[in-house]
């Protein structure tokens, strides 16, 4: 802040040196006529732009129209080249005198960030630098002084002949080429205030709304002199366009100053009305009004969750940094991070109105967030619970489905060959023989499935024996080498042994499915109050939280018991599942 | 001359049982499907005088295969059949066109012939 103070400095005291050369030039000239009242506005034109411009440059770092503005200032004081005597540096001057007019039109048009948007304006900018420095020349080639009613000038360095036909030619043709750009010009300039918001319309409508009656006074004071009107209504336009491009600048403090008594008087009312109390609804609605922003949001940061949601609780998303669109300002309360207010793109040129706002409203939002925390929570208790419900009955589903396609099947077609066996028992002993073999067999594969699909359902050797024993007899059973690292001597309450053993049983299913482990590793131990069980791999990696519904369905029973479950898999570096519950 | 048959049933144990049971009772059977879509196509191919459908298939429900069985002008008698018992599909079995309901576990070549007998 300070190298750009200092940088700011430096150019303030050269836009006095500029000043006070071109004063010096204008009450030394010859042929200029009133030279201590066009001195003295000239220096006061050219001082107020610079003044003003270095101020919002000083203000507004980031944006440009500051400096757009100081440009204008120091190309104004170029005009006073024109009241040198000395050939050359009047040739000179005339030629620039009009450049400040398309530095001008180049601050309007990269209104409101001091940015052109596009190719199309850099190109209408181009375009206006172009006939501010060609305009004046057919004057300066084919015009002598008489014809310029400026009897004393010098003549011009580029004088060719003395042609008034060409030099009115070239002067119409120049002229519309001005009139029809700043009709342009104007237009652009008058949508883009159309469009833009509450907020840069409070800090900018002096300065576009001057800027666009000095357009129009330039039109119509270009216009008369294209058309030959009377000199002195062309003089007096001329005169009107000076007194109003010196009042731009000041226009431009009165946005800013009016701005930020509207910011003050925004911010008392937001702490007043806050201070009466509101609901979600009101707090919004408030920080709506304060910072004029119909579309304006606010989320709130869950810092258990790592996530931004709404004031309901369902999750929400922040804008990202290169949206167009919609920026937002962080709330902080004792340096954390309490939620954002996500806002009009445009609100980001009046930082220091949305940072008074998220102050004022921090408690608020405080307050906010601990009831969207709550929100969120019963939010997801909700969703868990109707998971469970549809996994009860989607579990259900299957264990009939399970229970039909494999036992039953097996006991119909039991049934039938005992009946066939028992037809052949006195003509065919032999054939009763084999099919009584293929029955006992058929009835031990039968009994292997249920005896798998009672152990799905709940293994006996858990209760019956522990937490040890059944992920013993689960490790046992896996086709991947398990290692089982250790169990709490004491018993877990058994709802939470039942969720540690399927945790381990899911893990070690998805071990063998996906992994391409060559072994696991299995430990459930107590710590802090809470039952810990991890199942490790050393297979691939890369799991997939989301894939299927095992793991949602285990995160579920976990976090009906307050645990939680977290999945780390990074690629080509084993999988880890940790279980914490509460015990 | 035996009586011909078409077995369909989307469990292989099921159809080699019915197929010993119901040879062993004297019936002909011509043929197995696995699922609807290939219970109808063999229907057409090998034209049997009686289908034994399995009520659950993995493709087409079992009531709408034997319906579009018999909306033929010339087709065989359907037999439905599942291991479940027949009271859990109310009057479906009416419905569908089919002939009777026989249970898996109580196949025979005799409960078939009875719901053949007019």
């Amino acid at each position: 802040m300070t190298g750009l103070r200092r940088a700011l400095g430096l150019v303030a005291i050269e836009g006095i040196v500029v000043g006070l050369v071109a004063l010096a030039i204008i009450l030394s000239s010859d042929h200029f006529e009133e030279r201590g009242v066009n001195a003295v506005l000239s220096l006061f034109i050219g001082w107020s732009w610079i003044g003003v411009g270095l101020f919002a440059w000083w203000r507004r770092p980031d944006n440009r129209f500051g400096v757009l503005m100081t440009a204008v200032g120091f190309a104004f004081f170029l005009g006073a080249l024109s009241a040198a005597d000395a050939t050359w540096l009047f040739t000179t001057g005339v030629l620039l005198s009009s450049v400040y007019l398309a530095v001008f039109v180049h601050m309007l048009l990269a209104y409101p960030d001091g940015r052109l948007g596009s190719q199309r304006l850099r190109r209408v900018v181009g375009a206006a630098y172009a006939v501010a420095v060609l305009g004046p020349l057919p004057s300066m080639t084919f015009a002598t002084s008489k014809e310029l009613d400026c009897g004393d000038c010098p003549r011009s360095g580029l004088f060719i002949a003395d042609d008034p036909t060409t030099f009115r030619v070239l002067d119409l043709l120049v002229s519309a080429l001005a009139i029809g750009l700043v009709g342009y010009v104007l237009y652009v300039t008058l949508s883009r205030f159309r469009a833009s918001s509450t907020s840069q319309r409070r800090l900018m409508a002096p300065v576009i709304w001057s800027g666009v009656c000095l357009l129009v006074v330039l039109v119509g004071s270009l216009t008369t002199m294209a058309v030959d009107g009377p000199e002195r209504l062309g003089d007096l336009m001329y005169f009107v366009s000076l007194l109003l491009f010196a009042f731009v600048p000041y226009g431009f403090l009165f946005g800013l100053l009016r701005s930020r008594v509207l910011q003050a008087g925004a911010v008392t009312e937001l702490l007043h009305r806050m201070s009466e109390g509101s609901d979600r609804s009101g707090l919004r609605d408030l920080l709506s009004n304060a910072l004029g922003d119909r579309s304006l949001q606010v989320v709130y940061w869950l810092e258990d969750k790592r996530r931004w949601v709404d004031a309901e609780g369902r999750p929400a998303a922040l804008p990202a940094d290169d949206d167009p669109a919609r920026a937002f300002t962080r709330v902080e309360r004792e340096g954390r991070a309490v939620g954002a207010i996500v806002h009009d793109r445009s609100l980001c040129d009046d930082p220091e109105l949305v940072g008074s706002v998220a102050a004022a409203a921090g408690l608020s939002i405080e307050n906010e967030r601990l009831q969207a925390q709550l929100r969120a929570r019963v939010e997801e208790l909700r969703a868990s619970r109707a998971r469970i419900v549809e996994a009860g009955t989607a579990e259900r589903r299957r264990l009939e489905r399970n229970l039909h396609d494999g036992a039953q099947q097996r006991l119909v077609a039991l049934s039938l060959t005992l009946r066939v066996a028992q037809g052949k028992l006195g003509k065919d002993p032999d054939v009763a023989h084999d099919l009584l073999g293929g029955a006992q067999e058929e009835l031990s594969r039968a009994l292997e499935e249920l005896r798998e699909l009672a152990r799905g359902i709940h293994p006996a050797v858990l209760s019956d024996r522990g937490l040890e024993p059944a992920l013993e007899a689960l490790a046992g059973r896996s086709p991947v080498p398990v290692e089982l690292a250790g169990t709490p001597r004491d018993r877990l309450p058994p709802a939470v042994e039942a969720a540690a053993y399927f945790v381990v049983a899911e893990a070690l299913t998805n071990v063998v499915k996906y992994a391409q482990a060559s072994q696991a590793r299995v430990s459930v131990s107590r710590s802090n109050g809470h039952a810990v069980v991890e199942v490790a791999d050393d297979g691939v990696g890369g799991a997939d939280p989301g894939r299927g519904s095992g793991l949602r369905g285990l995160a579920d029973r976990i976090s009906a018991l307050d645990g939680t479950l977290e999945l780390r898999s990074p690629q080509g570096a084993g999988t880890l599942l940790r279980a914490e519950i509460p015990v | 001359m035996p009586c011909t048959i078409l077995i369909v049933d989307d469990h292989p144990s099921f159809r080699a049982s019915a197929r010993v049971v119901l040879e062993s009772d004297g019936f002909d059977v011509v043929g197995e499907a696995a699922d609807g879509a290939s219970a109808l196509q063999e229907c057409c191919r090998l034209r049997p005088q009686v289908v034994l459908l399995d009520v659950q298939l993995p493709d087409i429900d079992g009531f709408d295969v034997c319906e579009q069985i018999t909306s033929h002008l010339e087709h065989p008698v359907v037999i439905m059949t599942s291991s479940r018992d027949s009271s859990d599909f109310g009057p479906l079995v009416m419905t569908s066109g089919a002939c009777g309901f026989v249970p898996k576990a109580e196949l025979s070549g005799e409960r078939v012939q009875e719901l053949l007998s007019p």
